[in-house]
């Protein structure tokens, strides 16, 4: 009833607004389910309904064993067969993925066992040969030894007083003796015990952890109430919808939404593989093998989704360059587009070839113009922050010799444009010439991405 | 963003204070992307970021210094920017390459009438003038009255583009072509120079000039002012080719002799005119000794006085 209740509060709408405020809520409830380990919970509320039927039937039977016996055992028998049932599902469950049969204990097993068994052997072979060593070395069996040889035979009337007199006197300091060897083998075995048992104990530490964290960031970010925190919730809740809708309209508002945002941060890096999805879903590579068409209808999407993926890819290449998602997506991309694809039919063509230059790392770069480049003033405003940033870590990448030509370029086109471009974009293409001729940019005015916003907005 | 500009024209003249030719030239295309840029803020009364892209293309000891993408993307600063802006940024356009952009001939020609001819104007002025000439698409688009402006006679810097683009064949027949002796001279004072030899169809031009154009009668001061150039020039070739290099990185071994050859050519080539515009000079008068010597004889010395050449 408990884990009823709880998932009708998830499912309920219980808030008014726009599509964009409801998606943000129903992300925070689906981010608070796996911050709070819901599943494990309410997985665990049956578990608790079986270990009161466990105690109800062993009382029970420890109840009636002393009315009447063979109305006990038929119960003990019950509560038997249900333990070896119960224990052998654990056990098939555990053994077997697709077992049909799962229970929390045999995800727990399933989880646990590589561990638990590197440690049990382990484990078992240390305390084996600790316990032999010590047993063998062990000073109160010595006594009782010695002792037993000296009276021998001790059970004779004259021999069994003194014998147990020296037994009284002598086993204690031995036994104190061999209670402290016991206790320094005992650190010892700890000391030396194989580091799977700490990766054990760690793995169920580890979301008690997260689960404290979690509760320490959720209030620190209360305190701080800052747009990133809604930006990040933004980008998780984009990234879902882009995942489990296929519906090409959600795409697009998805899109849109997603295209607003400029700068991006702590996104979960599918994201950059969902906006290439639907590109690729948007166009098809002509016969001639050569020439991308867009298909009749997706113009929009793929005009839109083009722009997300370049904004992804770029930031993916800042944050994380050796991503295994930005080597999938360059994988595919060679695999879907031919190496002379011509995207010329597309409205954000430069943009397009730009991400593909920063993808691929084509020699194409050589040769790409920017000059007939007249795009809307958002999608500037995109593109000259994400190539700033890009030539900012490609110049840290490559200690400080040179930016890529292209970014160089972007700058020098948008520079001469007129009417100048807006002052985010002018201050981004100064940047980029900034950082190529190694100018210290760290204490610079430049703007910021909330000024970038208003600018856009 | 005005802090940015300012840390980057900082940036170009610390590098070019440092005298590091090499770190120039590496960052050529970089310092070419301002351009347009510097040309706008020029505009708006901040010359600042141009003045040091300048003195960066100077100090980078080349006359490559311009970068081919440049020229896609200064049609509107340039129809927009100041005439002193697009006097001094005009050299570091690479006009090779807008063969179509006759407007932007236009434009400049326009303004090199409205700005005030100092040293470094007048230099930008004839490099330009040199790059636009070399350019046959170009080369009507320019009028008559900017080629007056090679009779302003400037001092050239040895590593200087507009001198080579100017001693090629198209340009030399341009400048005949205006028929005004003085602008011929002073075409050749500028492009005979010790740091850079004649293209060959430049110096056949050349030679031929010499023989049709300083051949004449009262042409002596003109062919004096060459022949005197030209032992200058020959004076600095003989000092040897070091010497050269340490001014002008740019001439090897194979340019400099092939220098030598051509100015001592062009100077044997004057002496002869020289010679024989002397000779035919000369020719005249001793003509007129003689027919006074047989007027006194007939005793009509008036009607012989008559004929004689002023």
């Amino acid at each position: 009833m408990l884990g009823k209740q709880w998932l009708n509060r998830y499912a309920s709408t219980d808030m008014r607004g726009t599509a964009i405020e409801r998606s943000q809520n129903r992300q925070r409830k689906l981010d608070g389910i796996v911050a709070w380990y819901f599943d494990h919970m309410v997985g665990s509320l049956p578990l608790m309904l079986q270990a009161a039927l466990l105690l109800l039937g062993c009382a029970l039977s420890r109840y009636l064993w002393e009315i009447d016996t063979t109305v006990a055992c038929v119960v003990l028998g019950f509560t038997s067969s249900g333990i070896i049932f119960y224990v052998f599902i654990v056990a098939a469950g555990a053994a077997s993925e697709s077992c049909p049969y799962q229970t929390p204990g045999s995800n727990a097993l399933r989880y646990l066992r590589p561990e638990v068994q590197r440690m049990l052997r382990s484990a078992a072979t240390i305390i084996a040969s600790t316990f032999r060593d010590t047993f063998r070395k062990s000073k109160t069996v010595r006594t009782i030894e010695m002792n037993v040889r000296c009276y021998y035979p001790w059970w004779s009337g004259d021999k069994i007083k003194p014998f147990l007199n020296d037994m009284i006197l002598e086993v204690p300091g031995a036994l104190a003796a061999d209670a402290y060897h016991l206790w320094a083998t005992m650190v010892r075995l700890l000391a030396s015990f194989p580091p799977g048992v700490y990766r054990l104990s760690s793995t169920i530490v580890t979301p008690l952890v997260s689960v404290v964290r979690w509760v320490h960031n959720w209030s620190h970010g209360l305190e701080q109430g800052s747009v990133q925190q809604a930006t990040t919730l933004d980008l998780r809740c984009i990234s879902w919808m882009l995942q489990t809708s296929l519906d090409k309209a959600v795409h697009l508002s998805t899109f849109n939404h997603l295209a607003t945002m400029i700068t991006i941060t702590e996104f979960d890096p599918t994201l950059a593989t969902s906006c290439f999805n639907a590109f690729v879903s948007c166009v098809t590579v002509g016969f001639s093998n050569r020439e991308v068409v867009i298909m009749q209808g997706l113009e929009q999407l793929a005009t839109v989704s083009a722009l997300c993926f370049f904004n992804t890819i770029s930031h993916l290449l800042v944050m994380d360059p050796a991503s295994s998602v930005l080597e999938d997506v360059r994988q595919r991309y060679l695999r879907v587009f031919p190496a002379q694809a011509d995207f010329h039919c597309h409205q954000s063509y430069h943009t397009v070839n730009a991400a593909r230059c920063l993808l691929v790392r084509w020699r194409e770069r050589q040769f790409f113009s920017w000059s007939d480049y007249k795009p809307s003033t958002h999608e500037q405003t995109m593109v000259a922050h994400n190539l700033a940033t890009v030539a900012r870590a490609e110049f840290q990448r490559t200690q400080r010799v040179k930016i890529p030509r292209l970014i160089l370029r972007f700058a020098l086109h948008s520079l001469s444009l007129y009417p100048p471009p807006l002052a985010s974009i002018v201050a981004d293409c100064l940047s980029i010439i900034a950082i190529d001729l190694g100018c210290d940019m760290s204490d610079t005015g430049t703007t910021t991405s909330d000024e970038r916003y208003v600018h856009v907005l | 963003m005005d802090q940015v500009s300012s840390q980057i024209t900082q940036k170009l003249n610390t590098i070019v204070g440092a005298e590091d030719r090499h770190s120039i030239r590496s960052k050529r295309k970089t310092i070419n992307a301002l351009l347009p840029y510097a040309v706008w803020r020029e505009r708006d009364g901040q010359p600042e970021m141009l003045d040091a892209f300048l003195c960066a293309a100077r100090a980078s000891g080349t006359s490559e210094f311009g970068w081919s993408r440049v020229r896609q993307h200064v049609g509107a600063p340039l129809s927009k920017a100041t005439p002193r802006a697009v006097v001094l940024a005009s050299p570091h356009i690479q006009w090779e390459f807008l063969a179509d952009r006759g407007d932007l001939v236009r434009r400049w020609a326009a303004a090199t009438s409205a700005v005030p001819d100092t040293e470094e104007v007048v230099q930008s002025v004839l490099d330009t003038l040199f790059q636009v000439a070399s350019q046959d698409a170009l080369l009507p688009h320019i009028p008559a009255n900017v080629w007056s402006w090679l009779a302003k006679k400037p001092s050239l810097p040895p590593v200087y583009w507009g001198r080579d683009a100017g001693a090629h064949l198209h340009v030399a027949k341009a400048v005949r072509g205006l028929g005004n002796i003085k602008i011929i001279k002073s075409y050749f004072l500028l492009v005979w120079s010790e740091w850079d030899y004649l293209a060959s169809g430049g110096f056949d031009e050349s030679r031929a000039s010499i023989r049709e154009d300083f051949g004449g009668v009262g042409d002596g001061c003109h062919r004096a002012e060459l022949i005197q150039h030209l032992d200058r020039v020959l004076a600095q070739l003989d000092r040897g080719l070091e010497y050269l290099q340490q001014h002008n990185p740019n001439p090897g071994e194979r340019n400099f002799r092939m220098m030598k050859d051509q100015y001592r050519e062009l100077k044997e080539i004057l002496l002869e005119t020289n010679i024989g515009a002397v000779a035919r000079e000369s020719y005249p008068t001793m003509m007129r000794i003689r027919m006074l010597t047989q007027a006194d004889m007939l005793g009509s010395r008036v009607t012989f006085m008559c004929a004689l050449p002023p």
